[in-house]
């Protein structure tokens, strides 16, 4: 029995389904994230795990006790909001020892789970300030004190970075991350970002509209995303997408690109049973930009890397590398190079493509053929 | 020199202005201070006829015989103790209405149930409901009640018509505090009144201030409900000003007249003085705070 277990959970109001049968489970000490794009219902899903929002059909069991009825307070969970939600007549001090005033902790306890949590969030100096006169880190420093202090089974994060700047964020995230590693606490989080999501998650589910695309590890997610919605969230710049017509030769799938001049055969993995079902049919080549460059960055060890010829668009320098957009059968195409080969507009470059990593969609149902 | 003549001419201007704001002070000041000065001069001076004109003595006897011997009606006992009505009356009603308006706006905007906003929008038809249209029912319902004190009665004419004022303002500053603030006192284990006692009241002294300077002024300075739902010893203030003034045997005293009525606007003067600058703070908390 895992330490969080979501068992075809719904939610609807009337005809309006926010959540259609949501299956998770998570072990003990997992960071699970939740990500996707407003309103694909996340936060819906964290506020019923926090007892917030009532379940309208389905169980979630903390650790073995089903909570489907259980007040927030009795779940043993702490949650961190968004906008901090600290109580802004009340000092951190008591901001952090208002749950535990509630639980009736005798007052020397309380000091020292206050001394305690301040000192892991280096928030001694701010103890007896008031809210109004933190900065935004500050703020939310004292928002994990406060869920730190109950010491719960399960720690809920709400989005807790958005309204961050990008640098603060940054090192935040990094923050929680190593809080996590040294705490070992189960953690769900919500977030909409998906480089947090990869960069902290043991465990990823993306949702879209109400259902789980696909739960798994990030690197699963990244490598073998189950569907088009997964491979192009996950990922940025984001994976191309190239309309192609498949092809079998050799036992091996086969598709073509146009680049504008001529057609050129790109020889792809060993062709799966499921693929086979689509060869002669139109399907969507799915390749990451990182996996499409300049033949001096490509990892050469690879021995039968697919060279392409194709004319630059425009470039795009990020200082590592620079992103430039070819076009492959009338769709522009994102190619990772490294600067000195990054050509510039009009000229001809020579791309090589990794042909393991290449993915193959169907169309119609958008799933990947694996 | 340009310098110079600008400078002149920005002073003359500056000048200028003060001087019509001066008058205008000066203009609406001026019923106050032929109020006050009248009311410190003798029956004889005032039929000397300068209305303007300072007290030549300054006599304290139209005060006192207002608060203690003038007559209203047949009984000559002075205004104190229907000021003290008054202050029986106003006190309950303000802080009652206060209470339960700030509940209202704590249950309208974080413990929002089904119906809600059609009973806001109902609370709300209730501020546009002139006094005179609430007057027979309210006093049919307090027939029903069979409730005789005249103070009780008007405590509870006025929280009733009080209420869709303060809940409105309530309601209005608890949409702006994020919701997470309760989610985030409901996961610590605190409950339904303590969420509202502890996090949400303490935070709303803006709005409280509003409410009891509303609450305060509009309460104190009734005369309709005061004149129809009371009667005898237990009118407010207002109704007694108005049979102090209105008595028509013997002569005409201005200058207690006047004492009277200043001692009815007193406490609201007050109310003012101390807490006028809560009042636009609060009025505009919700609307710039966000």
């Amino acid at each position: 029995m895992g330490a969080l277990s979501i068992r075809n959970v719904k939610k609807s109001f009337g005809n309006t389904h926010i959540l259609k049968g949501i299956d998770l489970e998570i072990e003990k000490g997992q960071f699970l994230i939740l990500v996707g794009p407003s309103g694909c219902g996340k936060s819906t899903l964290l506020n019923m795990i926090a007892g917030l929002d009532d379940i309208t059909s389905g169980e979630i069991a903390i650790g073995d006790r089903v909570v489907n009825k259980l007040s927030p307070k009795d779940r043993d969970i702490a949650m961190v909001f968004q906008s901090y939600a600290l109580y802004p007549n009340m000092t951190v001090r008591k901001n952090i020892a208002f749950g535990l005033d509630i639980r009736k902790v005798p007052k020397p306890e309380q000091e020292e789970i206050i001394a305690r949590v301040a000192k892991t969030l280096q928030i001694e100096h701010l103890l007896d300030r008031k809210p109004m006169q933190l900065s935004g880190g500050q703020r939310q420093r004292v928002a994990m004190g406060r869920a730190l202090a109950r010491n719960p089974t399960l720690f809920l994060f709400d989005e807790p970075l958005s309204n961050l700047d990008a640098k603060l964020r940054v090192e935040m995230r990094s923050e929680i991350k190593l809080l996590h590693q040294r705490l070992g606490t189960t953690i769900v989080y919500v977030t909409h970002d998906q480089i947090e999501a990869m960069t902290l998650g043991d465990r990823i589910a993306v949702m879209k509209d109400g259902e789980v695309r696909q739960f798994g590890s990030p690197q699963q997610i990244y490598d073998a995303p189950a569907d088009l919605y997964v491979a192009g969230f996950i990922g940025s710049p984001s994976m191309n997408f190239i309309p192609v017509q498949l092809h079998e030769e050799d036992g091996h799938a086969v598709v073509e690109l146009d680049n504008g001049r001529a057609v050129q055969k790109v020889r792809l993995s060993p062709i799966s049973d499921s693929q086979r079902d689509f060869v002669g049919k139109q399907v969507v080549l799915g390749i990451r930009p990182e996996q499409l460059t300049d033949p001096e960055s490509a990892h050469s060890e690879r021995g039968n890397l697919q060279t392409l010829q194709a004319t630059v668009a425009i470039t795009e320098p990020t200082g590592p590398d620079t992103l430039v957009t070819v076009t492959f059968n009338g769709i522009k195409t994102v190619a990772r190079c490294h600067p000195r080969a990054a050509g510039a507009p009009g000229q001809q470059v020579e791309l090589t493509l990794d042909p393991t990593k290449a993915l193959l969609f169907d169309p119609a149902s958008e799933k990947r053929l694996a | 020199m340009a310098d110079y003549q600008q400078s002149l001419q920005a002073k003359l201007i500056r000048f200028g202005i003060y001087a019509v704001l001066v008058l205008m002070a000066l203009w609406y000041l001026a019923p106050l201070y032929v109020m006050l000065s009248t009311s410190f001069k003798t029956l004889d001076e005032i039929r000397a006829g300068n209305l303007l004109s300072l007290p030549g003595t300054f006599s304290l006897d139209a005060w006192s015989a207002a608060w203690s011997t003038a007559c209203t009606g047949v009984e000559c006992g002075g205004m104190k103790s229907y000021f003290a009505n008054s202050l029986k009356m106003m006190i309950p009603a303000v802080l009652i209405s206060t209470l339960v308006g700030a509940f209202n706006g704590y249950i309208l905007s974080m413990w929002r149930f089904k119906g809600s906003d059609m009973f806001f929008m109902a609370l709300l038809i209730g501020t546009f409901l002139p006094y005179q249209v609430v007057i027979l029912p309210m006093a049919q319902v307090l027939g029903w009640l069979e409730l005789e004190n005249s103070t009780g009665r008007l405590v509870l004419v006025h929280v009733i018509y009080g209420l869709q004022f303060t809940t409105l303002f309530f309601r209005n500053y608890y949409v702006t505090v994020p919701g997470e603030l309760v989610k985030a006192a409901r996961i610590d284990g605190a409950g339904f009144f303590r969420i509202f006692f502890k996090i949400l009241l303490p935070i709303s002294v803006p709005t409280i201030m509003v409410c009891l300077i509303w609450q305060t002024t509009q309460i104190w300075n009734d005369y309709l409900f005061g004149v129809v739902f009371s009667s005898g010893e237990g009118q407010p203030m207002t109704v007694a000003l108005n049979n102090l003034v209105n008595t028509s045997t013997g002569v005409k005293q201005y200058n207690v007249d006047m004492a009277a009525a200043i001692i009815a606007a007193l406490p609201t003067l007050l109310v003012y003085m101390v807490g006028g600058k809560y009042f636009v703070r609060g009025l505009t908390a919700g609307a710039v705070k966000g």
